[in-house]
């Protein structure tokens, strides 16, 4: 199980990811997104505990929500973002 | 009071909306500025209404912008359209939400359409305006004078067909008809959230199929960096606090008409609207009916349409008189000179109230300075 961090640009996808992520059974919660993550300024993320990203990923693409990037936490604990390409 | 002003605002709201209200205002902070828990709960309320909006008008929850007003969301979507000197289409049943704005912005009207009551008509003209080419089409989906419904669907198509953009008013349709923004594809639909939607006033829904120009600009809880406004919806139009225990109540107002039907309210309605139609041309009343019409009736009363509104107003009974924000209505039907008195049903309105209505306005038959008949187009 990993940490993952997704960001997106309003907190209406973030809302509209949350959902389906939900209706896939993938548990998330909805943060503000830490401001180092966030180029533009202000934004709000998801953070789950998953193995497979790539799963959520699928989920959000079929329900037509975008992301901005993915952070995925690694065993030192930081946050670094996720390189593969998840479309 | 007997309240038949449904037009103007629904009075009578369900009990739960009185609730959220007030319940949102306890517990809700400001949606999309912070992660706390009274912020957050704040962002799920305003993502709750968006989504039974989205529900009920077939479209994405980002799609829908909450607005102060149904004028308000016309009005962005208008500008989004719109520029000076830009040739549009309206029908002959257009509020001043819609005739306003185009004429501030200085646009060249095509007014297409004007009998009531008459699909034929209607879509004739229109046909004829759009063939010579327009940036842009709006036409209300029901009169709020009048309650004539329309014929959106084919509207839509003949917009569609001549591909002319194009906007529909749902102020008075919205809760009560079919509105889907995928269906009839049309680039914007505006409506109030306190009318048929049975939330509060100052709510409103803009339902946009792409992005639109903001009529605000100011801070969105995202991209703040960035000084231009944000390129996704609904972010680009909803700068500033947004009214979250107005939208808690709007979201239980559209619960509501779920629970209930929409159909089912739309029959009540209709069903007290021809029962008054019928009671006023038996009391001799001008009436404007016919087929197409919602549960919204207008009719001269014999006097000054003001002054009967008033007597009705002294025993208890709510109706509106006048133009209605609408004399470009007014002027298809002829009674721009006189105005009328309209009556407006609700989801709650009852047979007894519509018998006591008859029954007053029966008064004014014997009433002295009710001798004659007021025409339709006849200055009083």
């Amino acid at each position: 199980m990993k940490i993952y961090y997704i960001t997106f640009r309003s907190v209406t996808y973030a809302q509209r990811g949350e959902r389906a992520l939900q209706r896939g059974g993938i548990h998330s919660t909805l943060l503000r997104t830490p401001r180092w993550m966030e180029e533009q300024g202000c934004g709000y993320c998801l953070r789950l505990r998953t193995r497979e990203i790539a799963a959520a990923a699928a989920l959000l693409a079929r329900a037509q929500v975008p992301w901005r990037k993915v952070y995925v936490q690694n065993k030192d604990g930081q946050l670094e973002e996720w390189k593969y390409d998840l479309s | 009071m007997i309240y038949l002003d449904n037009g103007a605002t629904s009075f009578h709201k369900p009990q739960g909306v009185y609730r959220r209200v007030l319940g949102a205002m306890r517990t809700c902070a400001n949606p999309g500025r912070g992660g706390y828990g009274p912020a957050m709960a704040a962002a799920r309320t305003v993502y709750g209404c968006r989504e039974a909006a989205a529900g009920l008008f077939d479209c994405q929850p980002e799609q829908v912008v909450l607005t102060t007003s149904c004028t308000h969301g016309l009005n962005i979507a208008i500008r989004s359209l719109v520029k000076p000197g830009s040739r549009v289409v309206i029908s002959g049943f257009e509020h001043n939400a819609v005739t306003r704005p185009l004429y501030g912005l200085g646009a060249r009207v095509t007014v297409a359409g004007r009998k009531l009551f008459d699909w034929e008509d209607t879509l004739s003209r229109f046909e004829d305006a759009l063939r010579q080419g327009a940036a842009c089409a709006i036409f209300t989906h029901v009169s709020n004078v009048f309650g004539y419904i329309l014929p959106a669907p084919e509207l839509a198509a003949l917009c569609r067909q001549y591909g002319v953009p194009f906007i529909v008013d749902a102020a008075q349709s919205a809760g009560t008809l079919p509105v889907s923004l995928k269906k009839l594809g049309a680039d914007f639909i505006a409506m109030p959230g306190h009318k048929g939607l049975l939330g509060p006033q100052g709510t409103g829904l803009l339902l946009c199929a792409g992005t639109a120009e903001p009529l605000l600009w100011g801070g969105t809880g995202s991209a703040s960096l960035c000084q231009r406004m944000p390129d996704t919806l609904p972010d680009r139009l909803e700068p500033g606090t947004l009214n979250v225990p107005g939208y808690a109540g709007l979201a239980e107002g559209i619960r509501f008409l779920e629970r209930v039907g929409m159909d089912t309210v739309a029959g009540r309605e209709h069903y007290q609207m021809q029962r008054c139609a019928a009671g006023l041309k038996k009391l001799g009343m001008q009436v404007f009916s016919g087929p197409h019409q919602a549960g919204t009736v207008s009719f001269l009363p014999g006097m000054d349409c003001e002054e009967a509104a008033r007597i009705l107003a002294r025993q208890g009974i709510a109706v509106r008189a006048g133009l209605h924000c609408a004399p470009c209505a007014h002027e298809s039907a002829g009674t721009l000179a006189t105005g009328t008195v309209r009556v407006s049903f609700g989801y709650d309105t009852h047979s007894g109230e519509t018998d006591a209505l008859l029954h007053a306005v029966s008064k004014f038959l014997r009433q002295p300075h009710a001798i004659r008949q007021a025409q339709p187009g006849e200055c009083s």
